[in-house]
């Protein structure tokens, strides 16, 4: 009862404040989730607009006579000629680590009815991207879990790599195991104690995506317990398209809330392409002039300023990283398209999966030969590189004589082994769904590749050979799994033991 | 063929003539409008549309609306009426309205500019407050 006095009180006080200017104006049109707005003289770009009845508008175009204002909301209680006035602030979203485990729309308001969210603070949802001398060098790994991932195209914390695909070829997959891999990261670390290990938290922003795909993910995240480690902002698309237009740079801020406090997150744009359409849409209902394929003339600047936010930061500035995955959907594979090459020369590299090879059973559907990441092994684990490096050249090259295969002539042994090669690596880097793999796993599977083990095991059971071989590893080599994952690199010691635990273990394989 | 977007150049042209000192000149503008409509050109009534409109953001930016919840007596009036111009500059004319709805106090429009001073409007924040 008391708290209750001295809130009140304290409203009153607040109320007595000097009478502020305030700026109006009227709305003269309203339609297609935009309004056209007389007076309001001195209202800025990208301010906010209380349009009455809770709802809000952002100021978008500044014409000599009227204001052009996309509206966040319920647009079916507003009229013509209703007042409205301009609130002087740009638009905010809460961001903080009460957002963790929560479904939350563009503006940030909670849509999983799980109460409101904690937060204090609030970030603007555009803002300028941290400057040269704030950044420092991408060196951490992202564990993405998927071995072909991590082997061939290695994501940097700081990154921005591009997963770039026709529909259906899984590039949703590879982001939700990322974050699958990175929950289960965060918690052995924090069972473990460890104090060095720094979490990665994820963002998952889904732009125009159908609701029912949007609540799978949420099922698929909870059952693997990631969802503590987890955002998820939902534009579905049923949502306006100012709101699909403002959700990727409402995601970034969350994200840039743990950049800027010295903590790793994960970002995931799902995807960018539907996020152009919407702009598109309120680009032409704001009657601004179009270019190629009827997109704005800033479609570039739209994707450039929002991948621009996701950076590491140097020592002095905090050391956080905002890593960012956007996703591209392409139309036959075309990636020589508007919207794909505008994405592909603004990220720090590609994962290309290819619909053939999805048909053919490769899964996860990567195309060794296009994906690449300007970063690379400059973001990887000193034992990965050391037994991955060759395998890049490896498959490059069983591409090349996998032709002359085809002929069935008789091959030199030299080229007949690489083929033989080639083959049992593309089987051993299929993975099936929400199973990411651990890094020391990994190293070690693939050490034991590159020594020749399976190069007598006949291709249709090299994926059976990895399981056993991995569960022998995870039961009877603890230990040197252990060992591998705490030293990072392969010394002579642990590459003999790699080699002493292969050799057990082929003896017991028939 | 003139489009929408050379006629509203052409507005701003002929609404910039009639203005004198920086202020809209009453004469000069009414021989505008018969010129043009002695003109007989295609898309003339467009051009008068959007002249018009640029004649009325123009007397609303020079017009202040007084509201009060009670009538104003002459002295206080001409108070007001100073204060604007010296924020507005001399081209200002205020009009005052009688409207108990605002409870008490005062609410002044001039142009975009809203200083609401009214209990209305401060038991409306009040309530948005909460």
């Amino acid at each position: 009862m008391a708290d209750l006095l001295q809130e009140i009180e304290a409203q009153i006080a607040g109320a007595k404040a000097t009478t502020a200017k305030q700026n109006v104006g009227i709305i003269r049109e309203i339609g297609d989730g935009v309004a056209r707005i007389e007076g309001l003289d001195d209202v800025m770009l990208n301010e906010m607009i209380d349009l009455g009845h809770g709802i809000t508008g952002l100021a978008l175009n500044l014409d000599e006579t009227e204001v052009g204002v996309i509206i966040l909301g319920d647009y079916t209680q507003l009229h013509e000629e209703d007042e409205v006035r301009a609130t002087g602030k740009l638009l905010q979203v809460p961001v903080g680590k009460g957002l963790l485990g929560r479904v939350v729309n563009t503006l940030g308001e909670p849509v999983d009815g799980k109460g409101p969210i904690k937060s204090e603070v609030a970030y603007p949802v555009e803002k300028v991207a941290p400057g040269i001398i704030r950044r420092s060098p991408v060196r951490q790994p992202v564990q993405t879990g998927i071995m072909a991932i991590d082997a061939m195209i290695p994501i940097g914390r700081g990154q921005r790599e591009l997963i770039i695909g026709d529909r259906s070829t899984g590039k949703t997959t590879i982001c939700i195991d990322t974050i699958i891999s990175q929950a289960r990261l965060n918690k052995e670390a924090e069972a473990a104690g460890d104090k060095d290990y720094r979490p990665l938290y994820c963002i998952y922003v889904s732009i125009g995506q159908k609701q029912s795909n949007i609540a799978q993910i949420i099922t698929v995240l909870e059952k693997a317990d990631a969802m503590r480690y987890t955002i998820v902002l939902a534009s579905p698309a049923s949502d306006s398209a100012a709101n699909q237009y403002l959700a990727p740079f409402a995601g970034a801020a969350m994200g840039e809330w743990f950049m800027d406090h010295g903590m790793d997150a994960l970002i995931i744009y799902d995807d960018l392409s539907k996020h152009a359409v919407a702009y598109r849409q309120i680009s032409l209902v704001l009657k601004r002039p179009s270019g190629r394929e009827a997109y704005p003339g800033d479609v570039f600047y739209l994707h450039s300023r929002l991948l621009e936010r996701a950076a590491r930061v140097g020592e002095k500035y905090g050391n956080g990283s905002l890593t960012a995955l956007p996703i591209i959907e392409t139309k036959a594979g075309d990636v020589s398209a508007y919207i794909p090459t505008n994405v592909i020369s603004i990220t720090d590299g590609q994962i290309y999966l290819e619909t053939d090879l999805f048909y053919q059973g490769v899964r996860p559907a990567i195309s060794v030969g296009l994906s690449v990441s300007r970063v690379g092994s400059a973001a990887q684990l000193k034992a990965m590189k050391q037994v991955a490096g060759q395998l890049k050249g490896d498959l490059a090259q069983f591409r090349e004589m996998a032709a002359f295969a085809q002929f069935g002539s008789e091959l030199d042994p030299k080229t007949q082994a690489q083929i033989d090669r080639g083959k049992r690596i593309i089987e051993l880097f299929k993975q099936p769904q929400y199973s990411p793999i651990p890094a020391e796993v990994q190293i070690a599977v693939i050490g034991v590749v590159q020594q020749g083990y399976v190069d007598d095991v006949p291709v249709d059971r090299v994926k059976d050979f990895q399981a056993r071989l991995t569960e022998f590893l995870t039961t009877r080599k603890t230990e040197l799994l252990r060992k591998i994952a705490q030293e990072k690199a392969l010394s002579e010691a642990l590459t003999a033991e790699l080699k002493a635990a292969a050799d057990q273990f082929k003896q017991t394989w028939k | 063929m003139k489009t929408s977007r050379q006629i509203k150049r052409e507005a701003k042209r002929l609404f910039r003539s009639c203005l004198v000192n920086g202020m809209l000149d009453e004469g000069r503008t009414r021989q505008v409008v018969q010129r043009v409509i002695d003109g007989k050109r295609r898309g003339g009534v467009a051009l008068l549309s959007h002249i018009q409109r640029l004649v009325k953001l123009d007397c609303a930016r020079h017009s202040a609306e007084v509201e009060s919840a009670m009538p104003l007596p002459a002295d206080l009036r001409e108070r007001i009426q100073a204060g604007l111009t010296r924020i507005y500059g001399p081209g200002i004319s205020a009009s005052f309205a009688h409207n108990p709805e605002l409870i008490g106090g005062m609410r002044i429009k001039v142009g975009s500019d809203v200083y609401d001073g009214s209990v209305r409007a401060r038991l409306a924040a009040l309530q948005k407050g909460f």
